[in-house]
């Protein structure tokens, strides 16, 4: 093992710890400010596959990364007016259950119009073949992917800090309450977080679409490991969601280099590790549903 | 002493397992009655056996787990395992599984509840697709990885070959235990606590009990029937899948509850004959069965939370023209001073 | 002997200093309030002598034994129950369930793996939980949902569930809050009939007609701070304490 070798693997440990670190955060947002867990979280990633695939075939690839964003955000305030409005007052256990079910329901969708197997998605014609970055010869669509995520993190970031918005919903997050006595249009921001939660997923999916693969139970697979990185990272922390996205990333990457067969348990044990280490998460705030 | 109190409590507890009994042997006619078929019986009590110790969990204590097709799946696997490697006794290879399905969820709930509520649901979830994963993979020479451990020799009881009729009563006898002991956990003080915690955790703690202790016990027993139910499934189908340790496993025990009636212990058995009943009859019909049991499921979650238990309660009440259920709670608001009642 | 010795316990919340060097001793068998207006920490002090919060510094000896480090349930068992303020019971389950958990817990310790224990084990304890409740003024309710009960009555469910431990120390958090004249009037007449058999007491208390009938002695917190600390009479006159309330009790 060489350094160049190592060094295009770190680059793909980015590469899977973007595709965590986007849906994280679409969770973290949302339970950050709605309280609600999102289980059917994954199954929008895999709408956004589905939806890039076919937008793709028919009309080319710049057509569909920007318009499934725009319908997964949409699909998100419809789901959120539609259903999960209904469930802010109920117990935690019942929201994690009718997202649940509607996590099976939507995969099954799917199967339902798409079929079971994995569809052909492939990357933009001009991004298929390796390039050279200098230690090697690179799948530029990983690059790609790796570099929307550091725009979206840089994005999200911004208009959390620096909007009206933003504000309003980082204070959500901290003391939801406090923002309903001061006036604020809480059920608006509720359903507004969601679909934005929604988009992120969208964003990763139609992008992550062609490397991930295209199957009804994508949605799951990269639903759990996405768990993982905001229980590792501390719910309701962003910087921690990026990081433990990263470090949980690079894990599996490394693994490939290191001991084959462990790449697909490797994240459990890195979680089992931290958890027993400390409880809280890295970054964890005191208190946050320990 | 059997004072009048006890003589009553045990006419009412024999009343009941009797009634179970005459349930469990009647089913596989009653099956072929409503359009099923007899066999249908078997699988429908194992998956009974699954979510009655997945209700202890859920229903008295209050823990969501979406990873317990670990122990069933790792159950199945030390059974099958067992019958093909070592001996074909019924009962060693049984006693293997549930063993191991113990000793898993020992250790898988040890890790889980060190977090409490949404967290240890996540966990749960997730530790669970390790061991999936790991039975694809690394240990593929011991699981026959993607294709399940197969060709499975049926299991020996005292010379009697487990397949057909003669399993069947052995699973029912099996369910039959597990519903009496599962009542008498629930009855005993220990199932009190269990209850307590579900209602008020803080509460709890603070009038002296060690929650954790309480809750990682819960966990193990229902490790322990999910791991007996599946090595009995092992048994039964000569073939472990690898799906056994699939979150969707995982995912239909947890419908099977809530479809039935958590907290209820005999809910979520009704909830497993319902499931698999509807999927029977209507995989014949539509390859979109799990579409439709996700539906429902959505249905009972949005609508129904107290499952067909409850439902049946509320009918029940209906029917037989008691004062609506708000009217109870108005006329039951009791207070020593009647002016500050809430 | 103090049954109960705080020495010198801080506790800082982001900047924010809840306890500042708070020490006091609660002396066995009697009445001891803590007073202070809101935010003075009082709650706080609380959570730290049962466990709920470790604090920075400082010790907290019960019966010559350090609390410090120990988990809510553990300090429990050794003898120091809470009643909260905002009731804590069991609300679906019965008033005679609610107590009977905490006799449960009396009578087998923190963790008894006793599953297999027949029903008919638990009579003796339904009974002691009817009696307790019989004592405090709800037998007449002993098979109603915890939930439906009046706020009040449900402090009384909590202090009977309190009362199944036997305490040594009893830790009452504005006992008296939202009740009406009447139910104040009962609610101390039943804790100065609980104290008669020695059982140790503190309370936060708003209400200064209960807290100078009842109290053998009173600390006034403000601002994390004590103030000062004595017998009523002392407190009554005391300017400083006057201040720290600037007109809102009438003392």
């Amino acid at each position: 093992m060489n350094l160049a070798n190592l060094s295009l693997q770190l680059l793909t440990g980015l590469q899977i710890g973007a595709i965590y670190v986007m849906i994280a955060l679409g969770l973290t947002l949302i339970f950050g400010t709605l309280g609600v867990v999102n289980f059917a979280h994954g199954a929008l990633f895999m709408i956004g596959a589905y939806l890039g695939y076919a937008i793709s075939e028919a009309t080319g690839h710049w057509v569909a990364f920007i318009v499934v964003p725009v319908l997964l955000f949409v699909i998100g305030i419809a789901i959120e007016r539609v259903l999960i409005r209904f469930f802010y007052n109920r117990p935690a256990v019942d929201q994690i259950l009718v997202t649940f079910g509607l996590a099976l329901v939507l995969q099954e969708l799917m199967r339902w119009i798409f079929g079971g197997t994995n569809l052909p998605y492939g990357t933009p014609d001009w991004a298929i073949v390796p390039v050279d970055i200098g230690i090697g010869y690179y799948p530029p669509w990983r690059l790609v992917i790796v570099g929307v995520t550091i725009a979206v993190v840089g994005a999200l970031y911004l208009f959390l800090r620096f909007t009206r918005f933003g504000l309003v919903v980082r204070a959500g997050m901290r003391d939801p309450e406090m923002l309903g006595y001061l006036g604020i249009d809480v059920p608006k921001r509720f359903t507004f977080v969601f679909g934005l939660g929604a988009l992120l997923a969208g964003i990763a999916g139609v992008i992550g679409g062609p490397i991930t693969g295209v199957t009804p139970d994508i949605g799951m697979a990269v639903l759990v490991p996405s768990f993982l990185v905001v229980v590792i990272g501390g719910m309701g922390s962003l910087p921690g969601a990026v990081l433990s996205g990263l470090l949980l990333g690079e894990a599996v990457s490394l693994s490939v280099l290191i001991y084959p067969p462990s790449t697909q348990i490797i994240i459990y044990l890195v979680a089992a590790v931290v958890l027993l280490w400390r409880p809280r998460g890295l970054l964890g705030a005191r208190g946050v549903m320990e | 002493m059997i004072t009048p109190l006890y003589a009553q409590s045990l006419l009412r507890e024999g009343a009941v397992m009797a009634a179970v009994a005459v349930a469990l042997i009647g089913l596989p006619w009653f099956l072929t009655a409503i359009g099923g078929y007899s066999e249908l019986a078997t699988p429908i009590v194992l998956w009974g056996i699954f979510a009655l110790g997945f209700d202890i969990l859920i229903g008295f204590t209050g823990l969501l787990s979406f990873g317990h097709a670990a122990f069933w799946g790792l159950g199945s696997y030390a059974a099958g395992l067992m019958l093909l490697r070592v001996t074909d006794g019924f009962i060693p290879a049984v006693l293997v599984g549930t063993l191991v399905g113990a000793v898993a969820s020992l250790l898988l709930g040890y890790l889980t509840l060190r977090r409490r509520g949404i967290y240890f649901s996540i966990l749960t979830l997730a530790f669970a697709e390790m061991f999936y994963y790991a039975a694809l993979s690394p240990l593929q020479q011991w699981t026959g990885g993607d294709n399940g451990l197969t060709g499975i020799p049926p299991a020996d009881l005292c010379g009697i070959a487990m397949k057909g009729e003669a399993i069947y009563y052995v699973i029912a006898v099996t369910a039959f235990i597990g519903i009496y002991v599962a009542r008498r956990i629930m009855r005993s003080p220990y199932g009190l606590i269990l209850r307590a915690i579900k209602s008020n955790e803080t509460r709890v703690a603070s009038t002296g009990i060690d929650t954790r202790r309480y809750k990682l016990m819960a966990f193990v027993i229902s490790g322990v029937y999910a791991g007996l139910a599946g090595s009995l499934s092992a048994v039964y189908q000569t073939y472990v899948p690898t799906d056994a340790l699939h979150w969707t496993t995982s995912g239909q025990v947890v419908m099977m509850a809530v479809i039935g009636g958590v907290g209820t212990l005999f809910g979520p058995m009704i909830g497993a004959g319902i499931v698999l009943y509807l999927a029977n009859v209507l995989s014949g019909v539509t390859a979109q069965w799990l579409l439709i049991q996700g539906l429902i499921f959505m249905g009972f979650v949005i609508f129904l939370p107290g499952g067909v238990v409850d439902a049946g309660r509320r009918l029940a009440l209906l029917l037989s023209r008691r004062p609506a259920p708000t009217d109870k709670r108005a006329a039951g608001t009791v207070s020593v001073h009647p002016a500050q009642a809430e | 002997m103090a049954l109960l010795e705080v020495r010198n316990v801080s506790k800082h919340f982001a900047g924010l200093r809840a306890l500042d060097d708070v020490s006091l001793s609660i002396a066995p068998g009697t009445i001891h309030a803590i007073i202070g207006p809101n935010g003075a920490g009082k709650s706080t002090l609380l959570n730290v002598l049962t466990g709920l919060i470790v604090p920075d510094t400082g010790s907290v000896v019960f019966d010559g034994q350090s609390l410090l480090g120990l988990p809510a349930y553990d300090i429990n068992q050794r003898g120091i129950a809470r009643v909260f303020q905002t009731p804590e019971i069991f609300p679906d389950m019965s008033l005679v369930e609610n107590v009977a958990i905490a006799a449960v817990a009396a009578r087998d310790g923190s963790y008894r793996a006793n599953f297999f224990q027949h029903p008919r084990a638990l009579q003796p304890v339904r009974e002691k939980a009817e009696s307790i409740l019989a004592d405090i003024g709800l037998g007449a309710y002993l098979n109603t949902e915890a939930r439906h009960l009046s706020r009040g009555d449900k402090r009384r469910l909590e202090l009977a569930v309190c009362l199944a431990h036997q305490p040594r120390l009893l830790l009452l958090d504005e006992p008296t809050a939202g009740m009406s004249h009447h139910e104040t009037h009962s609610t101390a007449e039943l804790l100065r009939r609980l104290s008669r058999n020695g059982m140790t007491k503190v309370i936060i208390e708003h209400d200064m007609d209960v807290v100078f009938s009842l109290s053998d002695r009173i600390t006034v917190l403000h601002q994390g701070r004590i103030i000062a600390d004595g017998p009523p009479d002392e407190i009554r006159g005391n300017p400083t304490v006057q201040e720290a309330y600037l007109g809102g009790a009438h003392l």
